[in-house]
């Protein structure tokens, strides 16, 4: 099974728990690692990554309760909740007049049965690919290639991810949504070295139309 | 779920004194751990455990902190509580003017039970 397939299947859960539950507003499914593997279609990107952030410093913090488990936020205006389901992490996002209780009853036997369905039909787990946040840079001369440059410790991250695998291909994405596949090399300057930075082509910049001291999104595409 | 009102600013002291007695009372039942309360002057600690004082009230104002970015991401208005659940502990949250109070309790504690204590009087 691709991992479009095993997104697709998990978006329509989670459109299926909204038909049954009309007080839900949003709901994504994101990894513990903060990759956002899928949304209900109607949670934009901002949104996930803004909470998937806010989640993670959370998480860092509660190891002297044991971890992080769920999460519950009532607002004046909605609820909030987020709960563990495996290795994931499911958000659901209400009206303030939710029952929780019953969509918890809901989420709880649903999503971990579609997820172990979803194990068994494909029993290699499916690697979903924590995405970096970078800061461009251009890379001028005429050697340059068509690679793009970063810090070995992220393509070392992935390569874990990936059982040892080298990660020898990205996919970089602006804030625009513009996206390229390109070839991955680690930066060879040691001054542009853990700084945060990716270092694109200048032909690749015009295709992304990216300059430098932009930020873009990239993550390995060798999942 | 039963809702209870927060009163708007300059709450009066005696309220205030009021929220010390009900954590007393809160910390004395089974299964709590202790609690913080803060202002933006002092702040106040009672955790069973003193080796984990830093680790808590480092957590409690994280999960304001959060609590208050979520809120603000998904437009869910002010915060009323938050509840956040640990593999052994849970801790209850919220903000009631400039105090931000978090009780720390057992998972098994009925959170809601202390929540509305915490209102009583």
């Amino acid at each position: 099974m691709s991992k479009d397939m095993y997104t697709a299947a998990l978006k329509n859960t989670l459109t299926e728990i909204k038909k049954i539950c009309p007080d839900i507003k949003y709901s994504f499914i994101f990894t513990k690692d903060g990759a956002i593997i899928s949304g209900d279609g109607e949670t934009n990107n901002a949104l996930t990554k803004k909470t998937v952030e806010s989640f993670q410093s959370l998480a860092e913090k509660a190891g002297v309760i044991g971890g992080l488990d769920a999460l519950f936020i009532n607002g004046e205006n909605g609820k909030l909740h987020i709960s563990r389901v495996n290795d994931m992490y499911l958000v659901v996002t209400t009206s303030p007049d939710a029952d929780i209780a019953y969509l918890r009853s809901i989420t709880n036997v649903i999503v971990p049965t579609v997820l172990k369905l979803l194990e068994n039909i494909a029993p290699t787990p499916l690697k979903f690919m924590p995405s970096q946040q970078l800061v461009v840079d251009t890379l001028t001369g005429l050697f340059t290639g068509d690679n793009v440059q970063i810090d070995d410790v992220h393509l070392k991250e992935w390569s874990q991810h990936l059982d040892g695998k080298d990660v020898n291909e990205v996919e970089v994405e602006t804030i625009s949504g513009k996206k390229v596949q390109c070839g991955v090399k680690k930066i060879t300057d040691p001054k542009r070295q853990g700084k945060g930075m990716i270092l694109i082509p200048e032909k690749t910049c015009r295709t992304l139309e990216v300059k430098k001291g932009d930020l873009v999104k990239v993550k390995s595409i060798a999942a | 779920m039963e809702t209870f009102e927060v009163k708007g600013k300059n709450k009066p002291e005696q309220e205030i004194k009021n929220l010390h007695v009900n954590l007393e009372d809160i910390k004395a039942k089974d299964g709590i751990i202790g609690y913080i309360l803060r202002d933006p002057k002092s702040a106040s600690v009672d955790i069973k455990d003193p080796s984990k004082i830093i680790d808590y009230a480092v957590l409690s104002s994280t999960v304001l902190d959060s609590g208050t970015h979520m809120t603000e991401t998904f437009e869910l208005g002010k915060i009323d509580h938050i509840v956040v659940e640990g593999g052994d502990v849970k801790v209850l949250s919220l903000a009631i003017d400039d105090h931000r109070v978090s009780v720390f309790m057992n998972k098994k504690v009925d959170h809601n039970a202390v929540y509305k204590d915490l209102h009583l009087k």
